[in-house]
């Protein structure tokens, strides 16, 4: 069971349940300072340029962008696998640290799962936009049509990938939901604004907190939680069969499924540090978001970094061992060395070397310390996917076709305004919905406080 | 016609708990607790049970099937197409599609039950007994229709006895649960 | 479908030539007949509807009776008997600019020519075509065409221009001044008569022809040493060795496509009776000739006259005749020289150098040598050119001197390719009366007094005598689509005469060929002839030619002192532009030279050696003279200290595609012993540093030692047939597969590639183009490796940068059984057909790409823009003439779809439908897709692999055949053939 004398309480400082409402739902009750202001207004216009860039993409065509005969993907991949990544975390989170009953996940799911929201939300947009001919993406609906019927390709991955991605954001999306009903009865209780109490109420869906809605909640949640797991192991593996099931030197990799999965949580723990970080700071909610929980995720983030430098040297040997010379070409002479050398070392520094930082205490106690090097891990898996996606296709089998891809501005634009999106997502998150499961902190308030023993 | 209730409330937990089991000691029927956040002990005490996960469980059963079942007759029967030298009905790569729609119809049907069966619907008000119950109270409800007013006063003093910061009378014209 | 051969547009408009007012009334009445009855008509369907509408329309472009060329060109309001809507035509002509010739079929689809094939009826080219040819019916369509005569640059009608250029020539000629008509060579041999009649009229006439790119050495050698200013024949399919000094024979020199076709015939490895031809070829620039040589020596063009003096002595000496002075140093000669003498009389030598002194000795050899008997031709000559530059040089000093009172100029554009532009040019001011008769748009026109553009060729009559007694025909395949009038009607006119060029020709042929045809009934002759687009007839041979040693003596002692200081500059004609003719259709102008493998713009190449001493990289600005700044490209192969440019790049005034791309270097060509001399020393190559990207279709050269291309040598190959592709036993005998094999019944489409065959010409590239209307995407695009086609034809070297080894091999959807990209498609827009095509369906594709990616040979191509009505791809597909040329039975593909090659389903598909209403089973060749018809090297066979007797299925039984990529096990259903060198000692 729970040592105290080891890990300390989980919230600190002995609160009384209605002081936890009163602190979480704060920065809901007031007005938020300038600086929210500021970064809402820097992320929409980030965004706006995103808009203007998928605008020209949609009204003038991918060529826009800098991908060619050889190279057909290139950024817009390279950030769909990226937040797809980062839409692991909320999942990962709520999910294995329930199944491994780390109960300290409680003050950070909700955010977490929220990140995940948005994030999913947004890479999703890319396999749209990267379309040619987007305003006919529903021809990837398996749906009964006059044309013959033509069903879809079910041996497409990116069929797979298309299911995977919707049943992901539902499933992410309801789950986030059901936790946040007894938090929107709260607020809707709690508040004195009659605006307030009719939207909540309205969202709150009449919870009422009885025996029979909690019993029936906690089902459900049980229930989800089970098929969710499975999610999100099978998510991220089916997004690596797009690379996986495709015959280009260095994707097609029995490796890729788990790779992919880990990655994926890697990077997702990432975002919420970098998150986590500054919103404690911000909304003095040390107490509830404690050291400690930066700390485990610290040493969770240790962890898989090996796990990833495993990866990494496992693809690079068995490329090797292989023996295929294409596959050797690909690591040795255009990633290890050649043309994209920065990228794949940047990717090794980044992913495998910089993370054992956290060995030290001092690091992972550290906020400037977490801050950097979770920013240094989401650069270096932004770097893993370019990796892949671009190198391999840059230089294939036939050195006839071998070219270099260049990113135009519009591409880049719509990267940065899904990064603008994403920040604005995440401040209208903070600012109207409660940023810690207040029923669940305070189911665990007390624990390794002294009243338990 | 009205209906009137005795309202305990408590602000902690242990109290509450308490005071459930003694009310059931003396047979009183209790009508429903509200707790700020889920307590497990309450469950044993009112017997309350979900059969979700088992519905939950037939919703997967009925899905595979169905899914498999909607595969093989797209691309064997309905419509077959030779895709890169593949078997019309190339199964192996059948199973990731099958995988997620799976838990995809799982997850649209357990909700879809979840918020028939506890009544939970956007905009839907139920009948709030007490609203500092979603806050940091815990509120146990007897209804007082059928007993007569020496019960109920006793029921009053049982709780108070447990330590429920205060015990309230109310009437509902009709109840939303 | 059947070819359908018509005798004239008469016949098969129903209408008489030249009076169009009352053909459109014939059609207006016929019209309105037709509304009453589709009005009166009670039960009238839809499709009558659409009848009226669709009549409706043109009526009212004819009632306006419009003169835009789009109603003009909307095809049988009333249509004839012979055309079935939806039925392609094939009508027998014949091609000829001045400097190509080749006899051709033309496909039109309800009245418009959409695609050139070669006349297999035609001994000279057969079914093959250059890309040029293959792309000249686009030039057809081009808006940059004159559409109207002008006088002054203003327009004018012809009557008024033909009242005045008559009356002016009366004046000039009772003043005796002279008269002088500038053309292209000439090659038809009515025009030949009709303008013999036409100076005839007056006291004082001359007749110059000029060529852009001059054989003016070739002519004079050859009627100094044999009395016959011709260009002979080289028969290649006799010879048994070659030696060809800086002659691309087989990229641009003469006449490719004829010569291809016999130097291939003799590249055949297991040929019984003929041993394979040994080649070996001096020059300085890499060019498509090089490329195939089985030894190939870098040569400055200085040294060329030195080797081949000393080629001439080693010869000489061993067969005892006289030497001449002259070092000998080179030992590779001596080898090439018993070579030659061991395959005695059945050898080449041959030089493309504008020298007469080089082709003398070159004649001298091959006189040592006996090659004149078998070989090498003067009786059955050639007639491509005829152009002597002194004569050329005479007329512009006489212009200059105002000694020339009337010019006449047709299909000639001096400002932009004579060397002295300036110079002619104020001749030309001196001169009273100018008229100018060219079909489109150049740098010469505006400058004339009068403007009399003249047909398309594909709008025309004309006959040709490529070689002695070899005739051909051109018909009309089209109505003229602008006001336009034959050179020829308006010599007719100009002389009075009221007969039509088209009468004029027939009483011509009448008169000349008829009699030689023993054929009964002038009319069949004429019939006849006009469907098979040629008629030929024996030539008495005259004795073989007696080789006058005089010129030679001469030749031999002139020590001209020729400077080997600096870096030489050859100007070379293009594969792709030719003279630069044809500069303004955007097909040549994105056709990537099959070497260099760059378009749009022309390059200096310059040697690796060079490029490394100067520190120049490919895309540095280079100045190699006053005002010539190119781009340089570092060329592997070129010979050290010389730079190889293109001609036929930087028009100013040709038309919107070819203005303002690259430089014209024609200015830079120098006169030396009355001779154009296509080249100049410059002393040091500046580099200026300056970066500019080139329009690369293809960067990286080496195979990186994979088994792409896999080659044998001959010595080799007797042995094991199999040599160099053992691999294929051993990936064949890996093959393993989870699911079962998919089997076809009936058909299962295949090609076979011989790369032995392939010379890498890409006139494929452009047939393609032509018939699956893949669009032009412009510099911009090509340079961020957009480059639509669909058959392209890779390059790569092996061995050493200065010494390469190169290898073309044509590369386009390889329709795999086991497709990588039919897999992964979502919405199954790509998939398998039964026949074993991998199929594309453009409606279905989204455009996810994800096809393009897993396609381990990358020959899937996607939409980027809208390539069709958009201004920012100003080309063929953005202009309402330019669509005339689109064929219909080929999707054009919409904005962000994927498209690749189809095996040319269309044709398929059609043959198929024949035989079936015909009710028999396909021959085999009787579908040919449209690389394999233009391929003139019979390089490209395709077929039906089910069936065993089919001559594919015969090429993949060959132990040369090979699979692209087999190992990955795609299972392709293109079969590649391995490339064999003759490094075999030729033996007598």
């Amino acid at each position: 069971m729970y040592n105290r004398k080891i890990r300390g309480p989980l919230i600190e400082g002995d609160k009384t349940f209605s002081q936890i409402s009163k602190e979480i739902l704060a920065p809901m009750e007031t007005t938020p300072g300038l600086w929210w202001y500021i970064t809402f207004g820097i992320s929409s216009i980030a965004a706006l340029f995103g808009f203007y860039a998928i605008y020209i993409t949609v009204s003038q065509g991918i060529g826009t962008w800098g991908v060619n005969n050889s190279v057909g993907w290139g950024w817009e991949i390279v950030n769909f696998v990226w937040w797809i990544g980062i839409g692991h975390a909320g999942t990962a989170f709520s999910i294995f640290l329930l199944i491994m009953r780390q109960r300290w996940r409680t003050s950070i799911n909700r955010a977490a799962e929220a990140m995940t929201v948005i994030a999913v939300m947004l890479a999703a947009l890319f396999p749209a936009l990267h379309m040619g001919r987007v305003w006919l993406a529903f021809y990837i609906f398996p749906y009964p049509n006059t044309r013959g019927p033509l069903w879809v390709n079910f041996n497409s991955p990116l069929f797979w990938d298309f299911v995977a991605i919707t049943a992901y954001l539902l499933i992410s999306f309801s789950f986030w939901y059901l936790g946040m009903l007894p938090d929107f009865a709260t607020i809707r209780d709690r508040t004195k604004s009659k605006i307030k109490k009719a939207i909540y109420g309205f969202f709150g869906m009449g919870w009422t907190g009885s025996s029979q809605h909690w019993i029936r909640f906690e089902s459900l949640s049980f229930v989800l939680g089970g098929i969710a797991a499975v999610l999100v192991v099978s998510v991220h593996s089916i997004v690596s069969t797009d690379f996986a099931v495709g015959i280009e030197p260095g994707w097609h990799t029995t490796l890729f499924p788990p790779y992919f999965v880990v990655g994926a949580i890697f990077s997702g723990f990432a975002m919420v540090m970098t998150l986590m970080v500054i919103v404690r700071k911000i909304y003095k909610l040390t107490d509830y978001i404690t050291d400690n929980h930066m700390d485990a995720i610290a040493r969770i983030l240790v962890f898989i970094s090996l796990i990833m430098g495993t990866a990494y040297s496992t693809e690079v040997f068995i490329a090797w061992y292989s023996g295929n010379e294409y596959e050797m070409f690909t690591f040795f002479r255009n990633r290890i060395t050649g043309d994209y050398t920065f990228q794949f070392w940047g990717m090794i520094v980044c992913n495998a070397l910089i993370p054992q930082l956290f060995w030290f205490r001092k690091v992972r106690r550290s906020w400037v310390g977490l801050l950097v090097v979770s920013l240094f891990i989401n650069l270096g898996m932004w770097f893993e996917r370019f990796n892949i996606v671009v190198t391999s296709l840059s230089k294939d089998f036939l050195p006839s076709n071998w070219v270099s891809y260049n990113p135009t501005y519009i591409e880049i634009g719509v990267y940065v305004g899904t990064l603008g999106l994403f920040a604005a997502g995440v401040l209208l998150f903070f600012r109207y919905i409660p940023i810690i499961a207040v029923s669940e902190v305070k189911s665990v308030a007390h624990i390794g406080n002294k009243k338990e023993d | 016609m009205n209906r009137s209730f005795k309202i305990g409330i408590f602000d902690e937990e242990g109290k509450f708990i308490s005071s459930i089991k003694s009310l059931q000691e003396k047979e009183f029927k209790i009508y429903d607790v509200f707790t700020p956040y889920p307590v497990h002990e309450v469950f044993h005490l009112l017997k309350r049970k979900s059969r979700l996960p088992t519905a939950a469980y037939f919703f997967g059963l009925f899905a595979i099937i169905a899914v498999l079942a909607f595969l093989y007759y797209t691309s064997v029967i309905n419509w077959p197409i030779v895709y890169g030298g593949k078997p019309f009905n190339s199964f192996p790569s059948f199973i990731v599609v099958t995988i997620v729609l799976t838990i995809f119809t799982v997850t649209i049907a357990s909700l879809a039950i979840f918020s028939a069966r506890s009544k939970l619907i956007p905009g839907r008000e139920n009948t709030i007994f007490d609203h500092r119950a979603t806050d940091d109270k815990f509120v146990i409800v007897v209804n007082t229709d059928t007993i007569d007013n020496s019960k109920s006063e006793q029921i009053a003093i049982l709780m108070k006895e447990q330590g429920a910061v205060e015990v309230i009378e109310k009437e509902f014209e009709n109840i939303n649960a | 479908m059947m070819k359908k051969y018509w005798k004239s547009v008469e016949e098969f408009q129903g209408i008489t030539a030249g009076d169009d007012r009352n053909n459109e009334d014939k059609y207006k009445n016929e019209l309105l007949e037709l509304f009453k009855k589709d009005f009166l008509s009670k039960n009238s369907s839809r499709r009558d509807f659409l009848k009226v509408f669709g009549f409706s329309l043109s009526s009212a472009a004819l009632i306006a009776s419009c003169k835009r060329p789009v109603q003009k060109a909307i095809p049988y309001v009333i249509h004839p008997p012979e055309i079935t809507p939806g039925k392609a035509l094939f009508y027998a002509t014949s091609y000829y600019d001045g400097h190509e010739y080749s006899g051709i079929l033309v496909k039109t689809r309800d009245g418009r020519p959409i695609k050139i094939e070669g006349n297999i009826l035609s001994s000279f080219n057969g079914e093959g075509t250059t890309a040029r040819v293959q792309a000249s019916v686009l030039s057809l369509y081009d808006d940059a065409r004159l559409k109207f005569p002008t006088s002054d640059n203003s327009p004018a009608s012809w009557n008024t221009i033909d009242e005045q250029i008559t009356n002016d020539l009366a004046k000039i000629n009772s003043a005796e001044g002279e008269i002088v008509l500038l053309t292209s060579t000439v090659i038809s041999p009515s025009t030949i008569k009709l303008i013999n009649e036409f100076g005839a009229r007056f006291r004082n006439f001359r007749w110059v022809q000029y060529d852009a790119i001059s054989y003016s050495a070739v002519l004079e050698a050859n009627l100094m040493c044999f009395g016959k200013a011709v260009i002979p024949d080289y028969h290649f399919h006799n010879a048994g060795f070659v030696v060809s000094v800086n002659a691309d024979f087989l990229g641009a020199w003469v006449s490719p496509v004829h010569f291809i076709q016999k130097y291939v015939s003799r590249r055949i490895p297991d040929n019984k009776e003929k041993n394979m031809l040994r080649h070996i070829h001096f020059e300085s620039g890499l060019s498509l000739t090089g490329s195939n040589a089985d030894k190939r020596i870098r040569i400055k063009p200085s040294e060329e006259r030195l080797i081949l003096t000393e080629l001439y002595n080693r010869i000489a000496a061993k067969t005892g005749e006289e030497e001449f002075p002259g070092v000998a140093g080179r030992t590779d000669l001596a080898e090439i020289a018993d070579n030659l003498l061991a395959s005695k009389g059945k050898s080449i030598v041959l030089s493309g150098t504008n020298d007469v002194e080089i082709q003398i000795i070159v004649n001298g050899i091959n006189t040592l040598l006996g090659n004149y008997t078998d070989c090498i031709d003067l009786n059955r000559n050639l007639n491509i050119a005829a152009g002597i530059d002194s004569r050329t040089e005479e007329l512009v000093a006489d212009l200059n001197s105002g000694k020339v009172k009337a010019l006449f100029m047709y299909n000639v554009n001096p400002v932009y390719d004579y060397p002295d532009s300036e110079k002619f040019l104020s001749g030309l001011k001196k001169t009273e009366l100018t008229v100018n008769m060219t079909g489109s748009l150049n740098e010469t026109v505006g400058k004339a007094k009068y403007e009399c553009p003249v047909h398309h060729f594909l709008e025309s009559w004309d006959d040709a005598e490529i070689i002695p007694g070899q005739l051909s025909l051109s018909q009309p395949c089209i109505n003229p689509l602008f006001n336009t009038r034959s050179f020829q009607d308006s010599l007719l006119k100009w002389s009075g005469s009221s007969i039509s060029w088209h009468d004029y020709m027939m009483t011509n042929w009448e008169k000349e060929y008829f009699p030689k045809a023993k054929m009964s009934g002038f009319q069949n002759f004429w019939d006849r002839s006009l469907g098979n687009g040629v008629f030929s007839y024996n030539i008495s041979d005259s004795k073989p030619a007696i080789f006058n040693k005089e010129g030679l003596i001469r030749a031999m002692n002139s020590r001209e002192k020729t400077g080997t200081d600096g870096f030489e500059v050859i100007l070379n004609e293009s594969v792709t532009l030719g003279t630069g003719m044809h500069a303004n259709n955007p097909w040549l102008m994105e056709l990537p030279d099959p070497v260099s493998r760059h378009c749009w713009d022309n390059i200096a190449a310059v040697s690796p050696a060079d490029a490394l001493k100067l520190g120049i990289q490919t895309g540095h600005l280079i100045k190699l003279a006053d005002g010539l700044i190119l781009p340089a490209f570092i060329q592997p192969g070129q010979a050290e200290g010389t730079v190889s440019v293109a001609l036929g790049y930087g028009h100013t005034n040709s038309g919107p595609v070819a203005n303002k791309v690259g430089v014209n270097v024609y200015t830079f060509i120098r006169i030396i012993g009355g001779n154009r001399v296509y080249g100049f020393i410059t002393n040091e190559l500046e580099n200026t540093l300056k970066q500019s990207q080139l329009a690369l279709t293809q960067v990286h050269h080496s195979m990186e030692g994979r088994p792409i291309v896999r080659e044998t040598v001959l010595s080799k190959y007797r042995n094991n047939p199999a040599s160099g592709n053992e691999l294929h036993e051993e990936y064949e005998s890996k093959h393993r597969t989870l699911y079962p094999e998919v089997n076809y019944d009936g058909f299962h489409w295949g090609l076979a590639i011989d790369l032995n065959l392939c010379v890498g010409c890409n006139s494929c590239v452009i047939a393609c183009q032509a018939e699956n209307n893949i669009p032009v995407v412009g510099r911009e695009e090509v340079k961020r490796r957009r480059i639509m086609h669909w058959m392209k034809i890779d390059r790569y070297y092996s061995d050493t940068p200065d010494d390469p080894k190169v290898y073309f091999q044509p590369l386009t959807c390889q329709h795999c059984d086991n497709a990588p990209c039919e897999n992964v498609c979502p919405v199954s827009a790509t998939n398998h057909s039964s026949e074993g095509l991998n199929q594309m369906s453009y409606n279905r594709c989204i455009g996810t790409k994800y096809c393009i990616n897993n396609c381990p040979y990358k020959v899937r191509r996607f939409n980027w823009y809208r390539y069709t009505n958009n201004k920012a791809f100003d080309f063929n597909a953005a202009s309402d003439l330019g669509k005339m040329v689109l064929n219909p039975d080929v999707t054009v593909r919409e904005r962000g779809v994927v498209e690749k090659c189809s095996f040319c389903v269309q044709r398929i598909q059609e043959k198929k439908l024949q035989a079936k209403l015909e009710n028999r089973t396909l021959k085999d060749n009787e579908i040919k897709t449209a690389c394999m018809q233009a391929c003139p090297s019979g390089a490209i066979i395709f077929g039906n692999l089910k069936d065993r007797s089919s001559k594919v299925s015969g090429l993949f039984e060959n132990p040369r055949r090979y699979h692209l990529l087999e190992e990955l096990h795609t299972l392709p259903s293109i079969g590649y053939l391995t490339k064999v060198w003759n490094d075999e000692e030729s033996k007598s």
